[in-house]
């Protein structure tokens, strides 16, 4: 019964279970990297530029550095990106969202704010906020976090409008439930499920704009592996060494496809309607 | 002749056309090539005074569109340029300079005595070299049109070298009056008598700076040579193409789209000789010596100790194999004032050019790092990302100081974020450093007094704010001393010094080749810290 | 109508005030010094102090911002530090490219991701819809200068079809201009592609399942000409939702693009800008980016409430 079970949630939605196993792949490679590869940051000048053998199973860098290894380790530092960014722009952009859709006075303020944020393209303030604070995974997560959160904010306070006017929420607001307690309650479970799955194209549009910032000389610092910056700084070598720009370009690309695919299924599972619009 | 050739060449590629290939190519060969070229730069020329800025890019617009009073020859020897006759006293203290007939400013008006002695004022204001030397000047009369002098309180033996340096900034000469303006204020009006026009109209900071042939500029009789001799100028026009990505500029110049890059990674070579027609060269012999500077002010560097450990740390070969890659194009050098040089002298660099295995090295540095009372706090590198060399120089060096222990802490940032910060002479927890890395031109190295990098003046010197009095006494010395042999035997001195006291840290030297259109032009000059585009012929 | 539009363009000035604030405030309150970097490597530091000085970057903040704050409301962006050129003529100079990049992309983008879009719809679940979203999404996670990079190899090095590099403005003619902007509008537009050609999909699915279109369909008008007639029509808001977040989106990939493909736009003004802390070129970019951006969205707003006029009383 639980096999046909599982049979029939594969076939009815294929593109979750798709990327989710794809997902929990690279997220068992990232947590026992150490186990699986060997040091990311140590190298040999040397040995810079030596395509693959059995010591280096993906070559080395322009440093002498495994590719191999950076490439394992890279996962950690760029899902790390992606879901911290999915994570800040969804807590801090739904509490906004919650408190301006349902206060009228905060609205006003807090959207005006929020449109603010939103007109300034979002890669410049970035690059702005990296070159200005330095380079730190830090200082990246939150400039790649703050553009994000206004759609968020619109998303979540759109769901509260329309809630608010459903008839429990307004008994219950005429009963005198606690404010907290009515959000708490009554309108924040309508938004998890647009959230989630506005979460997943925020965590695959982070890991991309972080080799964005890194082609810009704006990423995470190029000590640490992500595979953003593993793309940006072997560019040169596309044609002498290409190994160095297809091992992390082919896990870029399969994270954010699988984090896309998994969004989609999320989206028509969950509430086609009102992600889709967003 | 010519046209016999040329017709061969389009029966030629006529056939190639019937056979499909190089079709975008006819229709230019068959015409007389364009008398102009493009140039990728090293940088963008986005500040046009070359005396408010010492950026590079302002220099080698300077040397386009301004002329200068001397140049420095192949042989590093200055030559006479504007100037038509030279006088020197018997007393060596007053140079007389009479200006060669026919030189004209870009608006017609001809250059006057006044206005020469209006821009040394104003250069020496900026330039090193130009204080040390007008320390030491007490006058500078105009005598007549045509004349003036510089009068000495004690003879000067670098006086003409000063005034005939390649690097920034050049002594140019302006018009008298855009060289009144203060020299902390930018000129805003462009009146050369240079070789070349500067187009204003067509200049697009951060895109693209156009220059044409001065017709009314009349060359020297002597043939070229450095940045001295003839001026011919073959080209009707040159264009500088800024393209700031590496890949970018080497895919359009192996298009023929552009015509010479100038700092095409040294890695990617291959590439670009693999296809027809590019032509790979080495220009300034002297290339480039990187260089780490320690904070003087804070601890750890505080301590000699530890400096010294930093020094047994730095291996130059692999930071050089790093940063470069070819061999073929770097060197280790135990020398501050650059190996190859008239002053590559190189005693006194035992420790840093030691050949024994890292091992022993590494060993006999961290027991100088106890010595220190290095108590492992972490240390502040600054790390500049987005300038290739500099970004693989650091996580080298970063990682050579932790094996022998230090606790190194990298400050990741573009190179705008290392410039901001170097300045700040605060503890590297209240917005300091401790070490950062940068390179000078091979040929400014060579001097002790031209490079400010050279000075241990504490808190008034360059970034690392080095504190040494016999330092300071020696660099005066060289200055002083009459004749290369005796400026030599106190360079020898002076490395001895500044090894001992480890002044900075030498990473070591490496050339940097130019990659042109070798099927389009020829006649490039090499000069060091400069590229000239008189002499230079468009031939296909 | 006239009062909604009045009433959307009066809230453009707050937002725009705090666009202000936080671009001038993002730049002086963090750490940055243009004075060292225009003094250049050999440079003391009094030389440094003095250019600071005559920069005005020594004056008090709130002095600075009042200042720029009131030139700029009387459309004067300051000059650039460097070049010592008006901000307003910097921009002036390289929004030719800009727009001309923004618009061939939008325009192939438009063209094949509804016509996409509509074709995965209309065969829903088939092969096709399959290959079309599979494109889609690999579209959208691939990086700009990749693509970049991929097609100048093959178009501009391998083949010879097409410039590696560069911009020629329209005024040279047409086909010269147009060939230095194919390659760049097809990196930047396949992200593009990719979010509109889902969208229309999404929503066409939406609209063909409603009653008329069934009962349509049932009548036996033509497949196609009907799913044009009345299923785009009624699709035609998230669509045109989506091209306005598409702006957005947009602005951001051009950064990248006129880097890869050396074309001297905006996007590269300002990022040659930030790298040498250009105060007067960063703020006053991001203040037109901002305005284009708000105007555009408004522009949308009201072109909603010509659709669709429920819109404008929500």
């Amino acid at each position: 019964m639980a096999n046909s079970g599982t049979a029939e949630f594969i076939r009815r939605h294929p593109t979750i279970v798709a990327g989710a196993a794809l997902l929990t792949l690279i997220a068992l490679a990232a947590i026992f990297a150490p186990l699986i590869a060997g040091d990311p940051l140590v190298f040999e000048p040397i040995n810079r530029l030596r395509g693959p053998s059995n010591t280096f199973w993906l070559g080395t860098d322009s440093l002498g550095r495994d590719v191999y290894a950076r490439m394992v380790y890279g996962a950690r530092i760029s899902l790390l990106v992606g879901l911290s960014v999915a994570f800040i722009a969804v807590l801090s952009g739904s509490l906004v969202g919650l408190l301006a859709g349902y206060f009228e006075k905060v609205d006003a303020v807090v959207m005006r704010l929020m449109d603010g944020i939103m007109a300034i393209p979002s890669i410049l303030l970035a690059i702005a906020l990296v070159a200005l604070l330095g380079a730190s995974v830090k200082v990246v997560i939150i400039a790649i976090a703050i553009p994000e959160i206004p759609r968020v904010t619109r998303l979540v306070r759109a769901v509260v409008l329309t809630v608010r006017g459903l008839p429990f929420v307004e008994a219950a607001r005429s009963n005198g439930t606690r404010i907290a307690k009515l959000l708490r309650r009554h309108i924040l479970p309508s938004t998890i499920a647009p959230l989630i799955v506005q979460a997943t194209y925020i965590c695959a549009s982070a890991i991309l704009t972080e080799a964005g910032l890194s082609f810009l000389g704006a990423g995470t610092p190029p000590e640490f592996p992500t595979w953003g910056n593993m793309i940006a700084s072997s560019r040169l070598y596309l044609q002498i060494a290409p190994w160095t720009i297809f091992a992390p370009g082919i896990c870029l690309a399969l994270v954010v496809l699988a984090v896309n695919l998994l969004g989609d299924g999320l989206r028509d599972r969950l509430d086609p309607r009102i992600a889709r619009r967003m | 002749m010519k046209t016999s050739r040329r017709k061969v060449l389009s029966a030629g590629l006529a056939t190639a056309a019937l056979a499909g290939i190089g079709a975008p190519y006819i229709t230019r060969a068959q015409q007389k090539p364009p008398r102009q070229a493009r140039m990728v730069p090293q940088g963008d020329l986005n500040v046009l005074d070359p005396i408010w800025t010492t950026q590079n890019m302002a220099a080698y617009h300077g040397a386009m569109m301004y002329d200068t009073l001397f140049g420095i020859d192949a042989n590093f020897r200055p030559q006479p340029q504007m100037v038509g006759r030279t006088d020197i006293s018997t007393d060596r203290k007053t140079y007389t300079f009479e200006l060669r007939p026919g030189l004209k400013w870009h608006d017609g008006t001809a250059v006057t005595a006044r206005d020469c002695v209006a821009s040394l004022r104003r250069w020496q204001a900026k330039d090193g070299a130009g204080q040390h030397l007008f320390a030491r000047v007490t006058d500078t009369p105009v005598v007549d049109e045509k004349t003036f002098r510089i009068v000495l309180s004690e003879p000067y033996g670098l006086l003409l070298d000063a005034l005939a340096k390649t690097s920034t900034p050049l002594c140019v000469m302006m018009k008298a009056e855009i060289a009144a303006t203060d020299p902390n204020t930018q000129i805003t009006k462009h009146i050369g008598s240079g070789p070349f026009r500067f187009i204003e109209s067509e200049y697009r900071p951060g895109s693209r700076v156009v220059y044409e042939r001065n017709a009314d500029y009349v060359p020297r009789s002597e043939p070229a040579s450095g940045i001295a001799g003839g001026k011919r100028v073959l080209l009707d026009k040159v264009i500088w193409d800024i393209i700031p990505d590496a890949q970018t500029a080497a895919s359009a110049l192996m298009a023929g789209e552009v015509d010479f890059y100038e700092l095409p990674p040294i890695d990617i070579l291959p590439t670009l000789t693999a296809a027809p027609g590019i032509k790979v060269e080495v220009f300034n012999k002297l290339g480039s010596v990187g260089q780490v500077r320690l904070n003087h002010l804070h601890p750890p560097f505080n301590n000699l100790s530890a400096r010294k450990a930093a020094q047994l740390a730095i291996n130059q070969e692999d930071i050089q194999r790093a940063a470069v890659g070819n061999p073929a194009y770097y060197r280790t050098c135990g020398s501050h004032f650059a190996c190859d040089s008239a002053m590559g002298v190189e005693d006194g660099s035992e420790v840093l050019m030691m050949k024994a295995p890292m091992a022993q090295r590494q060993a006999r540095a961290r027991e100088l790092l106890k010595e220190s009372g290095y108590d492992g706090k972490p240390i502040v590198v600054l790390h500049a990302t987005n300038i290739h060399v500099m970004n693989q120089t650091v996580l080298v060096v970063a990682q050579q100081l932790r094996q022998v222990g230090f606790n190194v802490q990298l400050a990741s940032s573009d190179w705008g974020g290392v410039v901001t910060r170097r300045a700040n002479q605060n503890a590297p927890e209240q917005g300091g450093w401790n070490v950062f890395y940068t390179f000078s031109g091979g040929n400014s190295t060579a001097s002790p007094i031209s490079l400010f990098a050279h000075a241990a003046t504490g808190r008034k010197a360059w970034f690392g704010w080095p504190e040494n009095a016999s330092i300071e006494q020696m660099r005066t010395e060289w200055a002083l001393a009459s004749g290369l042999e005796a400026r030599r035997a106190v360079a020898q001195r002076l490395n001895k010094t500044m090894m001992d006291y480890v002044h900075d840290v030498k990473t070591g030297q490496w050339v940097q080749p130019h990659a042109y259109r070798g099927d389009r032009l020829r006649g490039f000059l090499p000069i060091p810290e400069n590229i000239p585009w008189w002499n230079v012929e468009r031939y296909a | 109508m006239l009062s909604y539009i009045a009433r959307r363009l009066l809230g453009v000035i707050p937002v725009m005030l705090v666009v202000g604030i936080f671009v001038f405030s993002l730049l002086h309150l963090a750490p940055g010094d243009p004075a060292a970097i225009i003094a250049g490597d050999n440079a003391t530091e009094a030389n440094v102090a003095r250019i600071r000085a005559s920069l005005g970057l020594d004056r008090p903040l709130l002095e600075q911002f009042g200042s720029w704050g009131w030139a700029t409301l009387r459309g004067d962006l300051g000059v650039s530090m460097f070049s010592n050129i008006a901000v307003t003529k910097l921009v002036e100079q390289r929004i030719g490219p800009t727009v001309s990049l923004a618009l061939t992309t939008m325009l192939v983008a438009i063209s094949v991701a509804i016509t996409l879009g509509i074709l995965a719809a209309w065969k829903a679940g088939s092969l096709l819809d399959r290959a079309v979203m599979a494109l889609a999404v690999t579209g959208f996670s691939v990086p700009v200068f990749v693509v970049g990079y991929i097609l100048v190899y093959f178009f501009a090095l391998q083949w010879h079809w097409l410039p590696v590099q560069g911009y020629v403005p329209l005024s040279e003619g047409l086909w010269p201009w147009l060939r230095h902007l194919v390659l760049p509008s097809i990196a930047l537009g396949m992200a593009y592609v990719a979010l509109i050609a889902r969208i229309t999909r999404a929503s066409m699915l939406e609209v063909l399942a409603e009653d008329y279109i069934r009962t349509a369909s049932a009548k036996g008008v033509a497949t196609l000409p009907m799913l044009l007639r009345h299923a785009l029509k009624n699709a035609a808001v998230p669509i045109v939702t989506v091209i306005g977040i598409g702006v957005a989106l947009l602005m951001s990939g051009v950064v990248i693009t006129e880097s890869v493909f050396n074309i001297p736009g905006v996007g590269r003004l300002v990022v040659d800008a930030i790298s040498r802390r250009d105060y007067p070129i960063i703020q006053g970019v991001m203040v037109i980016f901002a305005a284009v951006y708000v105007i555009i969205n408004l522009a949308i707003d009201i072109l909603y409430s010509f659709i669709d006029p429920r819109i404008r009383y929500s």
